[in-house]
């Protein structure tokens, strides 16, 4: 049982999760069929990704009227059955991620359904910026690894630098 | 509508705006196989619609953006955009390029390229939004500098969805370099077609599309693109940090060390004060984002992310923002003299706020030091400031005069060099150093041989980004360099041997890669398909070569038939065409050289000291290169036999008609 992880930090905005996200899906690229998006924030120099976070008390599952989105025990995966939706359009503003977009075409919506637990965009990121992790703890134990490298190096040039690291 | 080659939109936006006419054109199917796109298609369309007697800043000019059939495409470094028109600066060719998201947005609105006409009475400015594109009044834009813009228009249309190519104020008053940046930081500046843009009243593009792109063969395109993603990813220069580290800023190390950083207007190429100007320098003071790549951005779909993003916090130049690059850096740095690197980054970022050409700016800025230590130059012209190289204050003052065409030597300075330094006279033309109208890039050709042939025949002037060839600067192996352009000095920056089929080669290369819509910086693979990467691969041990075969790349995404030579011959047909272009705008031989700086003075210091660009030598590689172009050694102009063996008929008849052949 898996799950992405978006971290903003780490993202350079060159948006490949976008274009093979649509091609693995739609077989074209385009950024708007992408289940997942980048924000580019050119002004501020960062770069967003965001999408579907598979929430553990997911507000798509809860607001569906047909009960067609569900939780996949297998892969962590919260996946719609296109079979049972009936295209409302209710959970996209339930989504605090807009991480569904209506498709007019299939007359339904669409959303990441984790690539059956291989999802393409993670692989296309090189930066890890979008990770796919079976633990959070092991995830939670790298970054901390990471975070107090940084501050042990700030510490012991003596700088005041870490606020502005903390705040960016 | 579905065009019949793969990865192109398949249709071009004409806008007229003296009739206010927005038609949307099927692309040629014949074009796009002739010239691919980009570079090559917007030389095509100038070529049919310029005239000699065209006044860059007048009505009749015509401006392309465009892209090629791989931009907004997934696969390595696919984000380029290339914009092109008869340059205010030079009178010839100009075109300039850039790494942006706009050319992809533009490809997902449904356009391959944008063709702007004519003159709009007031200040306006296009809106694309998929279908529909509309011109807007840009009467509260007018005036405002290229980040308010961007930022404006962003908040009045899509917010972060919107991209935004911008002229500035500068461009705006006529200076002859003005930029077009995109997306807040990504300039194309060379050769002044920002200038061209605001000479018709239009002040910028905002767009935003939500379309799709196809390939001919998706399953070949997938793998082709995973394999070039990963050969960039695998490349020794990005694994040692070169660009993914610091970015292009990460040349001011090198180019020190290696004897190649122009310094106080070209008079040495080796800076003292390099080291506080590097990109390691920026990184540590001025980097926003953490780790582990600091300020790293990236372009649409790039593993590269050489861009730099940082930010002054605190000081006189607090707020300044943005991302910088290398020729930036250098121009008002090391050719200024100033080793401030807090000077040097808010110069740039005030250049591309006023919106002009970063190196053109620099340079006349550098012109203006040495002709004030000459004593050509006084105070008194300067208004009292004191313009000698290294003083940062003034150096940032002048980027501000010459951005607002304010003061006497603004509005010189605001011309470019060649001109500002006739007008000063006195021999002060002496010190400038510009080949057919445009300003040297930081590569001091007195160091680097290639570079300096590549300056001397590009086709839009002295700049690198015609040939690139950095195969001298990347110590290759010699036999490498032997065996596929017969000399082993073609590996080392300060010989000769094999120079000119080595130019050559890389100005097909760069010509197809600006056509299809991606970026120089994927050295390894540059060099693909040809046997060069085997070799460099063997050479140092490593059994896969990995990189991207542009024919391949361009074949699975088009659907074309393309293969190596193929590839290389369509290179050579685009590089005739601006030639051909040229050669109306009166372009002859006497215009491919170097400035006499580079020909007589030998460098003073560092390790191409006692170095010049001899002119017998200079003149004995341009007869070789015209004669592997096809072109006459006496006047430069090609021949009719050559012109139509490159697939060039109708240019052919065009030059033939107006008496602009080479004699038989």
């Amino acid at each position: 049982m898996g799950k992405l992880v978006f971290d903003a930090e780490l993202c350079t905005g060159c948006r490949a999760c976008e274009l093979a996200c649509s091609f693995k899906k739609e077989g074209v690229f385009s950024p708007t069929k992408s289940r997942v998006r980048v924000v580019k924030m050119d002004e501020e120099g960062l770069d967003v990704p965001v999408g579907c976070e598979h929430c553990d008390d997911a507000p798509c599952i809860a607001v569906c009227p047909v009960n067609a989105i569900k939780e996949d025990f297998e892969t962590g995966a919260v996946l719609i059955d296109h079979d049972v939706c009936i295209g409302c359009r209710l959970c996209i503003p339930a989504c605090p991620f807009v991480a569904i977009a209506h498709d007019p075409v299939a007359k339904g919506v669409r959303k990441c359904d984790l690539c059956d637990g291989d999802p393409e965009c993670v692989k296309w990121c090189f930066t890890g910026a979008i990770r796919y992790v079976e633990s959070l703890e092991e995830y939670r134990r790298e970054k901390r690894k990471a975070i107090a490298e940084k501050v042990a190096e700030t510490v012991s040039e003596g700088g005041t630098g870490v606020s502005q690291w903390y705040s960016a | 509508m579905v065009f019949s080659l793969g990865g192109y939109a398949g249709q071009l936006l004409h806008i007229d705006l003296t009739r206010e006419k927005i038609r949307k054109v099927e692309l040629s199917e014949a074009d796009c196989k002739r010239f691919i796109g980009g570079r090559g298609m917007d030389a095509k369309i100038l070529f049919d619609s310029v005239s000699p007697g065209t006044n860059p800043l007048g009505p009749g000019n015509v401006v392309c953006i465009s892209t090629g059939p791989i931009t907004g495409l997934l696969g390595p470094t696919a984000g380029r955009v290339n914009v092109a028109s008869k340059s205010p600066l030079t009178g010839i060719y100009g075109n300039s390029n850039a790494g942006t998201n706009f050319g992809p947005e533009i490809k997902y609105a449904g356009y391959d390229g944008i063709v702007i006409r004519g003159r709009a009475k007031k200040p306006v400015y296009i809106s694309i939004d998929d279908d529909n594109v509309e011109i807007r009044s840009a009467k509260h834009l007018w005036g405002e500098g290229v980040f308010e813009t961007t930022y404006r228009l962003q908040e009045e249309n899509n917010g972060y969805d919107t991209r935004v190519a911008a002229v500035g104020p500068a461009a705006e008053k006529g200076i002859l370099f003005g930029s077009v940046i995109f997306d807040f930081w990504d300039a194309a500046g060379r050769t002044g077609i920002g200038s061209v843009i605001a000479s018709k009243n239009l002040k910028a593009i905002a767009a935003t599309g939500t379309g799709e792109l196809r390939v001919a063969d998706p399953d070949r395109y997938w793998e082709v693109a995973k394999e070039g993603w990963q050969g960039v990813l695998d490349e020794p220069g990005f694994k040692t940090g070169e660009h993914s580290s610091l970015g292009t800023n990460v040349c001011v190390g090198w180019a020190n060390a290696q004897g190649w950083l122009a310094t106080r207007n070209y008079q040495e190429s080796v800076f003292e004060g390099a080291d506080l100007i590097s990109g390691e320098e920026f990184r540590d003071k001025f980097s926003t984002k953490a780790t582990p790549i600091p300020g790293g951005r990236a372009c649409m779909s790039c593993p590269n992310r050489c861009k730099r993003f940082g930010r002054i916090e605190k000081g006189k130049y607090a707020g300044t923002k943005g991302n910088i690059e290398f020729e930036g850096v250098g121009a008002f740095g090391s050719k200024c003299g100033v080793s401030d690197m807090e000077a040097v980054f808010h110069a740039y970022m005030l250049a591309n706020d006023y919106g002009m050409d970063c190196i053109s700016c620099g340079n006349s800025i550098a012109l203006f030091m040495e002709l004030t230590e000459l004593g050509i130059l006084t105070k008194k012209d300067a208004g009292g400031l004191d313009l000698r190289f290294g003083n940062a204050d003034a150096m940032v003052e002048m980027v501000h005069q010459i951005g607002t065409l304010k003061t006497k030597l603004g509005k010189l300075g605001a011309t470019g060099t060649k001109r500002a330094a006739r007008k000063i006279g006195k021999g002060a033309s002496k010190y400038e150093t510009t080949i057919k109208g445009m300003e040297t890039i930081v590569c001091d050709p007195r160091a680097s041989k290639g570079f300096g042939f590549g300056y001397a025949v590009g086709s839009r002037g002295s700049d690198h980004l015609r040939a690139h060839p950095v195969f001298e600067m990347l110590r290759i192996p010699k036999e490498v360099g032997e065996e596929i352009f017969g000399s082993g000095e073609s590996t080392t920056q300060e010989t000769y041997g094999g120079k000119v089929n080595m130019v050559v080669w890389h100005e097909n290369v760069g010509a197809i890669t600006d056509s299809m819509g991606t970026c120089r910086f994927m050295h390894a693979s540059y060099y693909a398909g040809y046997p060069i990467p085997e070799m460099l691969a063997k050479s140092k041990g490593r059994k896969d070569a990995h990189s991207i075969k542009y024919h391949d790349w361009i074949s699975a995404a088009t659907g074309m038939d393309l293969d190596y030579y193929g590839m290389l011959e369509i290179g050579d047909r685009i590089i005739n065409l601006e030639r051909a272009l040229n050669v109306r705008f009166g372009i002859r031989r006497k215009d491919d050289t170097l400035p006499r700086r580079f020909i007589e003075e030998p460098l003073p210091s560092g390790p191409a000291k006692g170095q010049t660009f001899p002119e017998e030598r200079l003149n004995k590689m341009i007869d070789r290169y015209y004669k592997i172009r096809g072109w006459d050694l006496k006047t430069g102009l090609p021949h009719k036999r050559k012109l139509i063996n490159a697939g060039l008929e109708d240019v052919a008849k065009d030059l033939g008609e107006r008496k602009l052949l080479a004699k038989k």
